[in-house]
């Protein structure tokens, strides 16, 4: 079983008003391909900043990590630019689409961004949007979409570039309980079927089930219950 | 390019209103431009006209031709440095001629007939062909009811002078031209001096040269009484030149900074406002100067948009304003005008640039809200 993404003695603090915060402290995960982790704990314990650090975002203060492994420690803006990219994708709690381009747009520029070719691109954006039941949005704006539509076209950017990493910070939570289930299953399929690893922070017991793993964040570590 | 061109299409009011804008300023720059070189050019229109590089004037008359003396020996002597054909001198008088009752404020220039000063007419008789006694009077005496054949009385001299032909746009010190022959310039110092008693040779106002640097050069070392100055030197100190040039300039500067400075916060303003926007794009990967890039661009297209309407509409005008009015807008002109306003307008967008490069990826995460 391979590690897609490895986060190896994490430890992050934040100087807060001359005070030091230790939000993360020897923090150790791995998520293996095909793995779904749900990430719980209470509000303020350091689920964003995790997320953060796990998807190059943030640097820690101190400890690794590894995608696909290679380490992203250390790196130039534009290489971590790169490797978000083509590595690592993000699903975010809201207002994550851009509001001036149309969902297929959307994916599209990401593609662009990556490199991909046009028509290549093109066949890949069709297909994802099938899969998740979006053809008939094809053209429409974010603001025209409904929340449960807008994760999806969300889910099926950070698939575009085909990522080694998902990373998604509460996708559920701007959903009803069924579309909220849609939408890990989606997750979890993705992740299955593609041999991608994922991790998700979200406060949401019902999703729990479709998760391979749950753990919780307590004093700045991941512990299994 | 994908992203500022999408983001326009899709937010078309709020950029047609900064294009409208951008608009307006760039065109009232044109104009006020135009109305600069034109007023430029009405005032020293005679003087910008001569095919001289140099003029000689006398030392301390602060490169004014009303108060330069220059004496009949100064004129031999630029003649043999620069070259027989190189040297011809220049009366230059401001005064009052009446036409029957009306009395008309005129430049007198008094130049060698046959010589390279003098202007071709436009209509009616060269002045060599006139002969002593006639002049040549810029065309825009005709609508004070000058004519050719007309008699032309100096207030101050009493002399009279029968008008020949007219000329193009020939003034200087926004005053009509009246081009005599230096003969008649002569006669009317003689007038002159026999009034107040004090006969005088005959001065000239200046030297008009053709010379190089170093003919210029040897032109100052060997007339120590006189100064060499140059043409741009000598437009700059008609009376009222640089007083009109400089207010005009200061519009133009200011409306310059305006465009800007409008730019700028407009452009600052929106940039703050998607700042999550531009945190989500960096987190999904997109670079930081692709972004840079993606502003910088819109500036670009607004610019050149609007400035491209604006030339059109400063042409259109151009050619429906009467021809009395002092405006002139060469290509070279346009092309510094827009030049510059292209420049002003990507400074404007620097701070977005800047601002933009500043925006943290990390605020995506979890603080989409605030
Ligand atoms: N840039 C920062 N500077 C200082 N403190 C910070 C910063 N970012 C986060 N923190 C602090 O770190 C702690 C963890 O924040 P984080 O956003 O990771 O929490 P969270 O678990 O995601 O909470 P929530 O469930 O409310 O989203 C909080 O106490 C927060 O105040
Ligand atoms: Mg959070």
């Amino acid at each position: 079983m391979r590690h897609r993404i490895v986060l190896q003695n994490i430890t992050h603090s934040f100087e807060d008003g001359g005070m030091r915060r230790v939000v993360l402290d020897n923090l150790n995960v791995s998520v293996a391909e095909g793995e779904l982790v749900a990430v719980m704990g209470p509000s303020g314990s350091g689920k964003s900043t995790f997320l953060s650090i796990a998807g190059a975002l943030l640097e820690p203060t101190s400890g690794d990590v590894l995608v696909d492994g290679q380490s992203v420690i250390g790196k130039a803006h534009q290489e971590l630019s790169d490797m978000r990219l083509h590595k690592l994708g993000f699903i975010f709690q809201s207002a994550n689409l851009i509001p001036y381009l149309k969902v297929e747009e959307q994916l599209l520029f990401v593609a662009k961004q990556g490199g991909v070719d046009k028509k290549q691109a093109t066949g890949r954006a069709r297909e994802l949007l099938q899969k998740l039941g979006l053809t008939h949005r094809r053209s429409s704006y974010p603001e025209k979409l409904s929340g449960g539509e807008r994760q999806r076209v969300a889910i099926a950017r950070a698939l575009m570039n085909d990522p080694a990493v998902l990373l998604a910070d509460e996708p559920t939570a701007s959903l009803d309980a069924s579309r909220g289930m849609d939408v890990v299953r989606m997750i979890a399929g993705e992740a299955k079927e593609q041999g991608k690893a994922a991790i998700m922070v979200t406060h949401d017991e019902r999703v729990l089930p479709l998760c391979d793993r749950v753990l919780y964040l307590e004093e700045g570590r991941l512990v299994a219950h | 390019m994908y992203l500022a061109i999408r983001e326009m299409r899709f937010s078309k009011v709020r950029y047609t209103l900064i294009a409208t804008i951008m608009l307006l300023v760039s065109f009232l720059v044109l104009f006020v431009t135009g109305l600069a070189r034109g007023l430029a050019y009405d005032n020293a229109a005679s003087i910008e006209n001569m095919e001289a590089t140099h003029f000689l004037m006398e030392k301390d008359s602060n490169h004014r031709f009303t108060r330069s003396q220059v004496g009949a020996e100064a004129l031999e002597q630029a003649k043999s440095i620069a070259g027989e054909n190189n040297a011809q001198p220049l009366g230059v008088r401001m005064t009052t001629v009446t036409l029957e009752e009306y009395k008309l404020d005129v430049t007198l220039l008094a130049v060698e007939p046959e010589g390279w000063l003098t202007p071709p007419a436009a209509q009616g008789s060269s002045l060599e062909e006139a002969g002593v006694g006639s002049v040549l009077v810029d065309s825009k005496l005709k609508d004070s009811g000058v004519r050719i054949g007309s008699t032309l009385v100096d207030q101050a001299s009493g002399m009279k002078w029968t008008v020949a032909g007219f000329v193009d746009r020939e003034s200087f010190s926004h005053s009509p031209a009246v081009f005599l022959s230096e003969h008649d310039w002569r006669q009317l110092q003689q007038v002159a001096a026999a009034r107040s008693g004090m006969p005088t040779d005959t001065t000239y106002s200046a030297i008009a040269v053709k010379a190089g640097k170093q003919q210029a050069e040897r032109l100052a070392a060997a007339l120590p009484d006189n100064e060499i100055v140059t043409k741009s030197e000598a437009v700059s100190a008609i009376p009222g030149y640089k007083e009109e040039q400089g207010s005009l300039m200061m519009m133009i500067v200011f409306l310059f900074v305006i465009s800007a400075f409008v730019l700028a916060v407009f452009f600052y303003v929106i940039t703050i406002q998607k700042s999550s926007q531009f945190g989500i794009l960096k987190a999904i990967g997109t670079r930081a100067s692709y972004l840079a890039g993606s502003v910088a661009l819109q500036v670009l297209l607004l610019c050149l948009g609007s400035l491209t309407i604006s030339v059109l509409l400063v042409q259109a005008l151009e050619s429906v304003l009467p021809s009395g009015m002092p405006f002139q807008l060469p290509a070279s002109t346009l092309a510094l005008t827009s030049g510059a306003f292209l420049a002003m307008s990507l400074a404007g967008s620097l701070l977005s640039v800047w601002k933009v490069s500043r925006i943290n990826a990390l605020d995506a995460i979890g603080r989409t809200a605030a």
